[in-house]
C-alpha cells in the first residue's frame, strides 16, 4: 500500500470530537481526581509507577504496537527479550522486589522469568532448610538457576494428593528417583517450564519403602547449564498455543527414572532420615498455607484493578460513542446521544465501576487482616496446635485463626476473579462493534485474566472450603458457644432473632443493606446445616447449594468492607463530603444491584419483601444510575491508568478514538502492505508483499 | 522423532470410559440424529463434504493457531480458493458449499460475497442490474463485499456520513467521506480481497427551487468496483485497508474505505425499489421492500440454527471430557480403593453443562419452527404480505439476541467448567468461542435490537386494551386478551408440586410473565408516557421474557407432534431437557416470575431440587445427547473432545510432536542479548519486529 494521501490525512471525525466530548464529561463533576486516585492508589505507588514508566517507555523492546499483530513464537520471542531487558533495569536502577513487579505490571504480559520471580524462589525460601536455601538461593537470585513450579500434571490439577509423579528413596544412594509411570504424571500447564526454566520444584509422592507420604517438593535440574538441552531422561517442553498468555512458556516434563540428589527434597518440615531411612516431621507448615491465603488475598486485591481497566475503556469509549438520536428529545435538542447515556448501556457499566470500588476496598482490608495474621503467628501462638492436618481443608474452627482468613479468602478468590473476568467481557460487548477489534484493549486483557479464574483453587471448587467452614460456624452456634468472630456473630444473632423475624430498611439505611446481607447468608448456612448435619445429605448432592452459599457470604464481606471503608477515618480524612457521597451511592448501587440480581435468595430468607425488591430495581436502582452518570469519566479516571498501559485506541485519555482507530489500522497494521490475488482461479495468493521493505524502511 | 514417551499411556483408559458411558443409556442416536439434523440432508450432506476436505491437507487445523494475523489470512484466502476449486471439481451445490464453510470452520474472505453482496444484488437490484450483475457474482469474476458499517457508526443506519450526491449534468453519482467517521470500517472481505462493494450512502438529490441545495433522502445502496481487476490495487480516489487483529476471525480481512469525490454512474444505484430519474433527478419509491423483512426473518432463523450447532459443539467437547476427567475421590467415600469421581458427576459441573445440553434443544425446536413457518408463507411474502410471519419477523430481533446471547455465554461456560485444559488450544473451544463472539454484536447489537420487540409488544397490548375481544390475529393477541381477561384474578401457579412436574403450568407461567411485563411496558409508556431511555432496561427484560416464552412454549409443543414418533426412552429423555431449561431459567429469574404473579414465591425454593433431580436424570444419556448433535472430530478439532475418548494422548501429541515452539531453543541468560540460542544475532532480530 502506498503511502496515506493528503486528503485522507486532513480528515477529522465528524461532530464534536472526542477530546472536546471528554472534556465536557469532565466539566460536569468536580470530584477531585487526583485526591480520589491517592485514596486508591496511595502517593508513593503513584510516584513510584510514574517513574518506572518514564524508564519503560524509553525502551524500544517494550514498544507495544505490533503486539496484537503477531504469531506465537514471536510473541515468546518478544517477551523473553523483555523479561531479559526488565532484569537488566533492574540491575542497573538497584530496584526492589516492588519496584520491579511495578514494572512488571505496567507492562502487563506474562513473562517468562514470571514463575523463577515467584513461587519458585518463594518455594525455597519458605520450604527449604538453611542449607538449601544456601545452595539454591543465592544461584537462583542471581539467575544461575532459572526454576519454575511444578505441580499440576496432565490428570491432576484440583486433586493435588492424586498427583501421579513419584519421587522413590534410594536407601543405596541416599538420593531420590524421580518417575513418571503414566502420561498423565507428565507435570502440564507449568509456567516457564517450556523454554525457560533450567531447574523445576516437582512435587511429587514421596515413596519409602513402597509406602505413600503424599506429594512433596523436589528442587530438580531439568536443563543443562551451558547448551540448554534437556537432561537425559528428562523430556520436557512447551504445551502449544492457548486461550491467552501466549507470552508465556507454559511447559510439560516427563521423567524415566531420574537419579536426584538428597539436596533436592526440600526439607523444613519433613525429611528422609539418611541413617534410619524414616520418614520424620518437623514442625507445622502453617506458614505455607499462609502463602496460599496471601496469593488468593492478592487476587482480590488485584481484581479491582483488574476490572477497572475494562471499566475505564468502555466508559470513556461509550461517552464520545455517540448512536442515535434520543427517541424523546425536543427539536432543539437534535445531535446524537452519546450511548452512555442509554440507561441499558449504564445498568450493564455503571454497576462495574461501582464493583471496582467494592472490590479495592474489600482487597485492601483482606491484606490488612493478612499482615495482622501473620504477625500474630510469628509471635508463635498460632503454631501451638498439632491437631492441624497437612491441608488448609482440615483446619477446626476456633483451633486455628487462620481458619477465618483463609475461608474468607477462598470465597473472595472465587468471586471477586469471578467478577472481573465477566465483567471485562460484558465492557468489551458494551463497545458493540469496536470492542470486537484488539485495539479495543480489551480482549486481549480479558484473555491473560481468564486463568485466574481457574488457577490458585478452581472458582467452583474454592466454594467448597468456605461451606465447610460455615458448616463449621454453623456447629458451634447450635452448640450454644460464644461468637469469637464476625462470621460466628452474625450466625449467633440470626438465629436468636430467627423466631422473631427482621425488618431493615435497605432502601434508605445504608447499614441496614450490610444486615440484609448478613441475614440471608446466615439463613442459607442454617438451611445448610439442616441438609448435612440433620438430614445427613451426601456431601456431593449439596455442591450446588455450597457454591451459592459462598457466593453469598463473599458478597456479604464485600458489601459489608464496601461499607467499613466509607466510614473509617482513614476515608474519610482524605477526601472531601461530596465525594464521599458519591462513594456511598457507588456503595448503594453494588450493594443494591446485587440484592436485586439474587433477589429470590434474599425473599426467602426473610430478609426483604418482595416490594423492597421491586422497588430496589425500578426506583432505587435507577435513581442511583442517573445520579452516578456524571461522574463516570472523572471516575475511571482516578483509577490513573496511563495510556501506554491501556494501549486501547477505544479508551485513550484525551479521548481521540477514531484517529488512533484509523491510525493503527492503516500505518499499523502489516497486512495492508500485502496485495492479493482474490480470483478463485489462480493459484496465486499474495502477489505484492511489502512488509520487508517496509522494515527495512524503519 | 522416538523417546521413552511413546510408550507411555494414561492412568485411565479414555476410550473404555466413553464406551461404559454410551453402554449405560438406550437412546437410539442415530435416529435421534435423524431426528434433529434431516432437514435439507444435512447429515448425508455433511459425510460426503467431509470425506473430501478431511483428505486435503491445506485444511488441516493443527498450527492454525500459532500463525501471526498475516498468515491467518494468507492460509484463509488459500482456503477459500481452494473450496471453490473443489466445489466446482465436484459439482456442488450451494448448501453444499456452506457445508464446506461450517466444516472448515473459518470465517472465509469470500463469505461475504456469497452471503450479504449476492443477497443484497439479488432482492434490491432491477432486472436489467440482475442480469448484469449475477453472472459474474456467480462465476466469480468479481468478489464482492457489503459496506454499511462506518468508524462512526453501526447501529444507526440512518446517521451514516458516507454520501452519494446526484450531479443532474453527468448523470452520476459522487460518492464522498466527508469526515474521518465516515470512513466504511468492519466491512467483511473489504480489507485486501474484494473488488466490489455494497456501498450504503446518504442519497443527496439536488432542489428543484435551487440546485445548489441538497434534500437527503435517506441511505441507498450502491454497487461499486473499488479495486483494480488486473493490479488489484484501489481505483483512483479511494483508500481502503484491513482494520487489524480483532477478538476472532483471524482469516477475515474486515476492512476500512473513504472516498474522494468518487464518481459512479446512475447504474450503480440499486433500483428495485427506488429509482433517480434521469430528465428530473426526482427519487421515486417503487413499492414496498417486503422481501428484504421476509429474508432478514429466514436469516435470523439460521441463526438461531446455527447457535444450536454451536453451542452443541461446546457441549459435546465438555460433556465428554467431564466423562473422562476424574478429579478426587468423593468426600463421603469410606474406602482408599474407590476410584476418583469423574468430574461430571459433581452436581456443581453437572449445574454448568446439562441446562446447557437441554438449551440446544431448546433452540433447535424454536429454529425448526421459523423455518417452516418461513418456508409455508414465501409466496405470500414476495407478494408483500406477510401473513404469519409478520409476528414472528416482529419477534426474531429478541430471539436473535437471546439465542445468540445463550450460545456465547454457553461456550465459556463449558471452556471453563474444564478447568486448565479448558483454557489450552487443545480444548477445541478457544477458536470457536473467539469466533463466535462477534455474533452479539453483529446484525443488530443485542441490547439495542431488543427494543424492537418491546415496540412491537406495546403495540400489541395498545390494541388489546382498546379492543379486548377483537378476533385474535395471531397468538400473541390471544395471549394477550387472556391476561387481560385475567389479571385481576391471577392466582399464582407453582409449576412443581411435589415430586410432580406440571408442563403445561410452565408453559403457562413463561407466558403470564411476557404478558405482564408487556402491561406494565404499555403502561409506563402510553399510560404515564415515561422517558424511552428510563424504560430501557425494563424493554430489555421484557424482550428477553417474551423470547424466552417462545423457547419454551416451541419446546413443548414438539412432545405433541415430531418427537412422539422416537423410540423410548428418548421421548421421555427430551422432556427430561425441557423441563431442566425451563426450570433453570425459570429459577435464574425467579423474581421475575415472582413480581409479575406468574409463580407463587413460596414455589420458588423447591426448584433447586427438582433441578437436582432432573440433572440426576439426565446425566445417564449426556454423551449419548451429544453424540447425536453428530459434530464430526474433524470438526471439533479438539484433545478435550473426541468421540473416542483419547484426550491425554492427543493433548500430549499435540504439545509434544505439533508444537513449533519445541523446536527453537532460546537462550534464557539475561546478560545476553541473544534471545534463539546459538543465532549470534544480539537480539535484533527480535527488536526489527516490533
Ligand atoms: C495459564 C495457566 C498457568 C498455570 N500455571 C501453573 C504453574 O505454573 N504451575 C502449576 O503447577 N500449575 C499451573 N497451572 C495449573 C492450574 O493450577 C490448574 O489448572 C488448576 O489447579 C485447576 O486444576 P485442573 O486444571 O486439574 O482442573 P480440574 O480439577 O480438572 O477441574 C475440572 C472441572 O472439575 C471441577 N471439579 C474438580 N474437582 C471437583 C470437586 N471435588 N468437586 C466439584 N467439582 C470439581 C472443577 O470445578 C472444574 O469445573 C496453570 C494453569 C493455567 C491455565
Ligand atoms: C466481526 C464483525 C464483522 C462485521 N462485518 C460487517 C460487514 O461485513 N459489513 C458491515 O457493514 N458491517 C459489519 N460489521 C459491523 C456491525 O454490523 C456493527 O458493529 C454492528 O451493527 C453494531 O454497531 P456498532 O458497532 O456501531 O455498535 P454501537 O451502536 O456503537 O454500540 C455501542 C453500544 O451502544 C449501545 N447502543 C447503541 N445504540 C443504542 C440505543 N439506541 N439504545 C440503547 N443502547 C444503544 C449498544 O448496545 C452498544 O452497547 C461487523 C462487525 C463485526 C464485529
Amino acid at each position: 500500500m502506498g503511502q496515506t494521501p493528503d486528503w485522507v490525512k486532513q480528515l477529522k471525525p465528524s461532530g464534536p470530537q472526542g477530546h472536546e466530548l471528554l472534556a465536557a464529561e469532565r466539566s460536569k463533576s468536580t470530584l477531585p481526581v487526583a485526591k480520589l486516585s491517592e485514596l486508591i492508589h496511595t502517593k508513593e505507588v503513584l510516584e513510584r509507577r510514574a517513574r518506572i514508566l518514564e524508564i519503560l517507555k524509553s525502551e524500544q523492546v517494550f514498544d507495544k504496537s505490533q503486539n496484537y499483530f503477531k504469531g506465537r513464537i514471536e510473541r515468546f520471542e518478544a517477551a523473553l527479550a523483555r523479561a531479559k531487558k526488565l532484569r537488566s533495569l533492574r540491575v542497573k536502577h538497584g530496584w526492589n522486589l516492588q519496584e520491579y513487579r511495578t514494572a512488571s505490571d505496567l507492562i502487563s504480559e506474562p513473562g517468562p522469568y514470571g514463575l523463577h520471580d515467584s513461587m519458585f524462589l518463594v518455594t525455597i525460601g519458605e520450604q527449604g532448610t538453611p542449607e538449601q536455601r544456601d545452595f539454591f538461593l543465592k544461584r537462583a537470585e542471581n539467575y544461575e538457576i532459572i526454576g519454575c513450579y511444578a505441580q499440576t500434571e496432565l490428570g491432576h490439577g484440583s486433586n493435588v494428593r492424586g498427583l501421579e509423579t513419584t519421587a522413590t528413596w534410594s536407601p543405596q544412594d541416599k538420593g531420590f528417583i524421580i518417575h513418571s509411570p503414566h502420561l498423565t504424571a507428565s507435570k502440564w500447564w507449568i509456567g516457564s517450564l517450556g523454554k525457560t526454566a533450567n531447574h523445576a520444584i516437582v512435587m511429587a509422592q514421596l515413596i519409602i519403602a513402597g509406602k505413600s507420604y503424599g506429594p512433596h517438593p523436589f528442587v530438580v535440574q531439568i536443563r543443562d547449564l551451558k547448551t540448554h538441552e534437556a537432561l537425559d531422561n528428562v523430556h520436557v517442553g512447551d504445551i502449544g498455543p492457548k486461550f491467552g498468555y501466549n507470552t508465556m512458556d507454559n511447559g510439560f516434563l516427563l521423567f524415566n527414572n531420574v537419579k536426584v540428589p538428597y539436596i533436592s527434597m526440600l526439607a523444613r518440615f519433613s525429611h528422609v532420615d539418611p541413617s534410619s531411612n524414616q520418614y520424620v516431621r518437623r514442625g507445622s507448615p502453617s506458614l505455607v498455607y499462609g502463602t496460599l491465603t496471601w496469593v488468593r488475598s492478592t487476587i482480590v486485591m488485584q481484581a479491582g484493578s483488574v476490572l477497572a481497566r475494562g471499566v475505564t475503556i468502555a466508559t470513556r469509549y461509550s461517552a464520545i460513542r455517540r448512536q442515535f438520536q434520543d427517541r424523546d428529545a425536543p427539536e432543539s435538542e437534535k445531535g446524537e446521544n452519546p450511548v452512555l447515556n442509554y440507561t441499558m448501556v449504564q445498568i450493564r457499566l455503571l454497576p462495574l465501576l461501582a464493583a471496582t470500588f467494592a472490590l479495592h476496598f474489600t482487597g485492601t482490608r483482606m491484606m490488612q487482616m493478612y499482615q495482622q495474621n501473620q504477625e500474630k503467628m510469628s509471635i508463635g501462638d498460632a503454631n501451638k496446635d498439632s491437631k492441624r492436618g497437612p491441608g488448609p481443608e482440615e483446619t477446626s474452627i476456633g483451633s486455628d485463626i487462620l481458619a477465618d482468613l483463609h475461608a474468607t479468602s477462598c470465597g473472595l478468590k472465587s468471586l471477586s476473579s469471578t467478577i472481573a473476568a465477566e465483567g471485562l467481557e460484558v465492557c468489551r460487548r458494551a463497545c458493540g462493534g469496536h470492542g470486537y477489534s484488539s485495539f479495543s484493549g480489551i480482549g486481549p486483557w480479558y484473555a491473560d485474566y481468564l486463568p485466574t479464574t481457574t488457577w490458585e483453587g478452581d472458582n467452583y471448587m474454592l466454594t467448597q472450603q468456605v461451606a465447610r467452614y460455615l458448616l463449621k460456624s454453623a456447629r458451634s452456634v447450635l452448640s450454644s458457644q460464644p461468637p469469637t468472630n464476625d462470621t460466628t456473630r452474625i450466625l449467633h444473632n440470626y438465629h436468636s432473632r430467627a423466631d422473631i423475624g427482621c425488618a431493615f430498611d435497605i432502601l434508605s439505611s445504608d447499614s441496614d443493606i450490610v444486615d440484609a446481607f448478613a441475614w440471608r447468608i446466615s439463613f442459607l448456612t442454617f438451611e445448610a446445616s439442616k441438609h448435612r448435619d440433620e438430614q445427613k445429605k451426601p456431601w456431593n448432592d449439596l455442591l450446588v447449594d455450597f457454591y451459592r452459599l459462598s457466593k453469598a457470604h463473599s458478597q456479604y464481606m464485600v458489601v459489608k468492607n464496601f461499607h467499613e471503608a466509607l466510614q473509617s477515618h482513614d476515608t474519610i480524612s482524605q477526601v472531601d463530603s461530596e465525594t464521599l457521597e458519591v462513594l456511598k451511592k457507588l456503595y448503594r448501587l453494588y450493594a443494591l444491584h446485587t440484592l436485586e440480581q439474587e433477589g429470590s435468595e434474599f425473599y426467602a430468607s426473610g430478609a426483604v419483601t418482595v416490594k423492597q425488591i421491586s422497588l430496589a430495581r425500578t426506583n432505587a436502582v435507577m435513581k442511583l444510575l442517573k445520579d452516578i452518570r456524571p461522574h463516570a469519566v472523572r471516575l475511571v479516571d482516578s483509577w490513573a491508568f496511563d495510556d501506554w498501559v491501556l494501549d486501547s485506541s477505544l479508551g485513550r485519555e484525551d479521548g481521540k478514538v477514531y484517529e488512533d482507530m484509523f491510525y493503527r489500522a492503516s500505518e499499523l497494521n502489516p497486512l495492508n502492505q500485502i496485495t492479493v490475488n482474490p480470483y478463485p482461479e489462480s493459484a496465486v495468493l499474495f502477489k505484492k508483499d511489502e512488509r520487508e521493505e517496509r522494515r527495512s524502511k524503519l | 522423532m522416538t523417546d521413552f514417551t511413546d510408550s507411555l499411556k494414561p492412568r485411565h483408559d479414555g476410550t473404555a470410559t466413553l464406551q461404559a458411558e454410551r453402554g449405560r443409556s438406550s437412546v437410539d442416536v442415530d435416529e435421534l440424529a435423524r431426528h434433529l439434523l434431516s432437514r435439507d440432508g444435512f447429515l448425508q450432506r455433511q459425510k460426503k463434504v467431509l470425506a473430501v476436505l478431511s483428505r486435503v491437507k491445506l485444511f488441516k487445523k493443527d498450527q492454525q493457531m500459532n500463525l501471526s494475523r498475516p498468515d491467518r489470512y494468507h492460509l484463509a484466502l488459500a482456503r477459500a480458493k481452494a473450496l471453490q476449486r473443489i466445489v466446482r471439481k465436484h459439482g456442488w451445490d450451494h448448501d453444499d458449499y456452506k457445508m464446506c464453510e461450517y466444516l472448515v470452520d473459518e470465517m472465509s474472505p469470500f463469505h461475504l460475497h456469497m452471503t450479504m453482496f449476492v443477497t443484497t444484488v439479488r432482492e434490491q437490484g432491477s432486472e436489467a442490474q440482475k442480469r448484469h450483475w449475477m453472472p459474474k457474482i456467480l462465476d466469480y469474476d468479481i468478489i464482492g463485499c457489503y459496506a454499511q458499517t462506518e468508524l462512526g457508526h453501526g447501529s444507526n443506519v440512518r446517521g451514516l456520513e458516507t454520501t452519494a450526491t446526484w450531479d443532474p449534468a453527468q448523470k452520476e453519482f459522487e460518492i464522498h467521506s466527508p469526515y474521518l467517521t465516515a470512513s466504511k470500517w468492519w466491512n467483511g472481505a473489504m480489507g485486501r480481497t474484494a473488488t466490489h462493494a455494497i456501498v450504503v450512502a446518504q442519497l443527496l438529490l439536488p432542489r428543484s427551487d435551487n440546485d445548489k441545495a441538497y434534500d437527503n433522502y435517506g441511505p441507498q445502496t450502491f454497487i461499486v468496483q473499488i479495486r483494480d481487476k488486473k493490479t488489484h490495487q484501489p481505483l483512483h480516489g479511494i483508500v481502503v485497508g484491513d482494520i487489524g487483529p480483532k477478538y476472532g476471525y483471524a482469516g477475515m480481512d474486515n476492512g476500512y474505505m473513504l472516498f474522494d469525490h468518487f464518481r459512479v454512474p446512475k447504474s450503480a444505484m440499486l433500483s428495485r425499489y427506488a429509482e433517480v430519474s434521469d430528465a428530473t433527478g426526482a427519487f421515486t419509491r417503487l413499492g414496498h421492500p417486503a422481501v428484504v423483512y421476509g429474508s432478514l426473518t429466514f436469516v435470523r432463523g439460521q441463526i438461531i440454527m446455527h447457535a444450536r450447532l454451536v453451542l452443541a459443539r461446546a457441549v459435546t467437547v465438555v460433556v465428554r471430557y467431564s466423562a473422562i476427567r476424574r478429579q478426587f475421590r468423593d468426600r463421603d467415600s469410606t474406602s482408599e480403593q474407590d476410584d476418583e469421581m469423574k468430574v461430571l458427576d459433581y452436581p456443581t459441573v453437572q449445574i454448568r453443562i446439562l441446562p446447557l445440553l437441554a438449551t440446544t434443544f431448546a433452540l433447535h425446536y424454536t429454529g425448526e419452527m421459523m423455518y417452516s413457518l418461513y418456508h409455508k408463507s414465501r409466496e405470500t411474502i414476495e407478494k408483500g404480505d406477510f401473513g404469519p410471519l409478520a409476528e414472528l419477523h416482529s419477534a426474531s430481533s429478541g430471539l436473535k439476541s437471546l439465542c445468540t446471547m445463550l450460545a456465547a455465554d454457553g461456550i465459556e461456560t463449558c471452556r471453563r467448567a474444564m478447568g486448565g485444559h479448558g483454557f489450552g488450544g487443545g480444548s477445541g473451544l478457544v477458536g470457536i468461542n473467539a469466533d463466535y463472539l462477534s455474533k452479539p454484536t453483529v446484525e443488530g447489537d443485542n441490547w439495542m435490537i431488543t427494543q424492537q420487540v418491546a415496540a412491537y409488544l406495546i403495540k400489541k397490548m395498545t390494541e388489546a386494551v382498546k379492543d379486548p375481544s377483537a378476533p385474535a390475529s395471531d397468538p400473541t393477541a390471544s395471549l394477550f386478551q387472556f391476561y387481560l381477561a385475567n389479571r385481576d384474578h391471577r392466582i399464582p401457579q407453582s409449576p412443581v408440586q411435589g415430586s410432580a412436574t406440571d408442563d403445561q403450568a410452565i408453559v403457562d407461567v413463561f407466558q403470564w410473565r411476557a404478558a405482564d411485563l408487556s402491561y406494565r411496558a404499555y403502561h409506563a409508556r402510553v399510560v404515564e408516557k415515561k422517558p424511552w431511555t428510563r424504560l430501557m432496561i425494563q424493554l430489555h427484560n421484557l424482550s428477553r421474557a417474551y423470547s424466552e416464552q417462545i423457547l419454551v412454549t416451541n419446546f413443548c409443543n414438539s412432545f405433541s407432534s415430531s418427537s412422539s414418533t422416537l423410540s423410548a426412552p428418548t421421548p421421555a429423555v427430551l422432556r427430561t431437557c425441557f423441563r431442566l431449561y425451563a426450570l433453570t431459567t425459570l429459577d435464574a429469574s425467579a423474581s421475575s416470575f415472582t413480581l409479575t404473579n406468574a409463580v407463587a414465591p413460596h414455589a420458588v425454593p423447591v426448584l433447586q431440587d427438582a433441578i437436582l433431580d432432573l440433572m440426576a436424570e439426565l446425566r445417564p444419556h449426556a454423551v449419548k445427547l451429544v453424540d447425536a448433535w453428530s459434530i464430526p472430530d474433524w470438526l471439533l478439532d479438539s484433545a478435550l473432545g473426541r468421540s473416542d475418548g483419547r484426550v491425554y494422548e492427543d493433548l500430549f501429541d499435540r504439545a509434544h510432536r505439533r508444537n513449533p515452539l519445541n523446536g527453537v531453543t532460546f537462550n534464557v541468560d539475561w546478560r545476553s542479548e541473544e534471545i534463539v540460542l546459538g543465532s549470534g544475532d544480539g537480539g535484533r532480530g527480535i527488536l526489527a519486529k516490533l
